[in-house]
């Protein structure tokens, strides 16, 4: 479990992180979003003690990450796949990464297939593309098959192919109860990948809650045969109705299923009743503007 | 271009063994000595910090028909240059790592910084002796092959004082890499003050040698010569070098 309470970064007068408080349980993937220059990554140095913190604290499993005994065992991270030298081949970086971690060689060659790199691993990291460096930092974050992964941006530069394997391990891993907290722009990727959203902005949390309390519903749409007679009804029942494209009624703040007990009472014929959901991008837009 | 092939889907496999604790001082030494020499550039430096002091030897050897009268003195002439080589293998093996941003990796596996600081010395320390020390073999080998009617007087302690001094440049450079943890300043910073400042201060004012310039250290002490202010001003060098490293390294954030 990784607990954040009150972190808070500043740099002179400027503060680019402003008492952010979250707690990550297992078996959850976590999506961690903001503008660029929010805090993001500032926020997650802090929490892996690259950065020292102005205020507040961070704790791993009740620990700093700094007082973990072998991190690497316990927190799996990609906060750069540009952070290698590009002079080593992928197989020497990750051997190097293991003898720190401490896991034996042949597990390098098992990360290094599990991302698609068992051919390129003998090439120098220079001539690697970013989607490689990518597979290549997730190969090293996965050494040690720790219980929290910790990725900021890992979709950057993955092919389609690449982002539903990175979904997949990501869901995969929460499933077998470990701890993902992922950092990303991708909006359309977040929302489809993760369980909760912690939303940051201007260095200050705005948003923290699961994904379907924060794109819940806020009402019903709803198609009839016939929608100026539905929609009298609706009125007559108390429920407002706004005329949305294509004939759809909107319904806001209604539950479908009171509307469709309207409709019911009514004799209407419906074609389509369904919740009005927001997108992640108009939340993310309404949360950081 | 990308050529990866599919990742593999389906089950992770089983867990495997981890070291429990954190890696012993020995791991992080070794380690630090594979990153050092598993760069292009770390392999050059090694290759020309053991081979640029016997050549530059024959070289000198075969251009010089005077009597060197004792080895000492080219020993100590030819271990400067090789301790001046060791330099940039300690700059590298710190102020690379700011610079190609691997240390952010390196913190994240070894938070306790100081850790990382005394196993980079050390490292670099054991290779710039070693490296000093087969350099100085070669070279005295040179000089047995090439001169005749030379004093070996002394050449154990000569030899002593270059590969010591081998190491302790190593150690400056890591020092001074790690206080500036940018390579192309530390590199630039370093031969500029021992190769440009000391000497220009030294024609004004020669005890500024003798009291500073590491360079003359090594081969004042090569030559037996003023012994005790010789190591204490390679002493002063490396503390001061290390001290500043590590408190730079303690304190700032990797971005």
């Amino acid at each position: 479990m990784i607990t954040a309470h009150g972190l808070t970064k500043r740099y002179g007068p400027r503060t680019v992180v402003d008492d952010v408080s979250f707690t990550l349980e297992p078996g959850t993937v976590t999506g961690f979003l903001g503008p660029n220059g929010a805090g993001k990554s500032t926020t997650l140095r802090m929490l892996t003690g690259l950065v020292p913190v102005s205020a507040g604290s961070a704790l791993v499993d009740g620990r700093p990450y700094a007082g973990l005994p072998n991190p690497g065992a316990v927190v799996g991270t990609l906060l750069d796949a540009s952070a290698v030298h590009p002079g080593r081949t992928g197989r020497a970086h990750l051997r190097l990464l293991a003898d720190a971690v401490g896991v034996a060689r042949p597990r390098v060659e098992e990360v290094l297939a599990l991302v698609g790199l068992a051919d390129a691993g003998g090439r120098r990291i220079g001539g690697y593309s970013l989607g490689m460096r990518q597979r290549l930092g997730i190969a090293g974050a996965l050494l040690a098959d720790p219980p929290v992964l910790v990725f900021d941006e890992p979709a950057n530069g993955l092919d389609p192919e690449g982002i539903r394997w990175l979904r997949d391990l990501l869901r995969g891993h929460a499933a077998r109860g470990g701890t993902v907290l992922l950092s990303s722009h991708l909006l359309g990727e977040v929302e489809h990948t993760v369980d909760r959203l912690l939303v940051i902005g201007q260095g200050r949390m705005v948003a923290d809650g699961s994904v379907a309390t924060l794109l819940g519903a806020e009402g019903a749409v709803v198609r009839a045969a016939d929608p100026a007679r539905l929609a009298a009804a609706l009125e007559a029942a108390g429920l407002p109705v706004r005329h949305g494209d294509d004939g759809a009624l909107v319904v806001p703040g209604a539950d479908p299923a009171a509307v469709g007990a309207v409709a019911a009472a009514g004799g209407h014929a419906l074609v389509d009743l369904r919740p009005v959901s927001r997108h992640l991008e108009d939340l993310f837009f309404s949360l950081t503007a | 271009m990308t050529t990866t092939h599919s990742p593999q889907t389906g089950a992770i496999p089983t867990r495997p063994a981890v070291r429990a604790g954190a890696a012993a001082p020995a791991t992080l030494v070794a380690l630090e000595v594979r990153k050092s020499l598993s760069t292009r550039s770390g392999k050059a430096l090694a290759v020309v910090s053991v081979l640029l002091a016997p050549v530059a030897g024959v070289l000198a050897s075969a251009a010089s028909e005077e009597s060197l009268g004792s080895v000492t003195g080219p020993i100590g002439a030819m271990g400067m240059l090789t301790a001046l080589i060791l330099l940039s293998l300690g700059v590298l093996s710190t102020a690379g790592e700011w610079t190609h941003r691997t240390v952010q990796t390196t913190f994240l596996l070894t938070p306790r910084r100081g850790r990382v600081l005394a196993a980079k010395a050390t490292a670099v320390a054991l290779l710039g002796g070693a490296f000093a020390a087969v350099s100085a073999g070669l070279t005295a080998g040179v000089l047995a092959t090439m001169e005749e009617g030379v004093s070996w007087s002394g050449v154990g302690g000569a030899l002593v004082a270059v590969v010591a001094s081998g190491a302790a440049f190593a150690v400056i450079g890591a020092g001074v890499g790690a206080a500036l943890t940018n390579t192309p300043a530390a590199l630039t910073g370093l031969y500029l003050v021992i190769l440009g400042a000391l000497p220009v201060a030294r024609t004004f004012a020669p005890e500024v040698g003798a009291r500073l310039d590491p360079a003359e250290a090594v081969l004042a002490l090569a030559q037996g010569n003023a012994v005790a202010s010789s190591v204490a001003v390679l002493a002063t060098w490396t503390v001061l070098a290390l001290t500043a490293g590590a408190v730079v390294t303690s304190r700032r954030a990797v971005a």
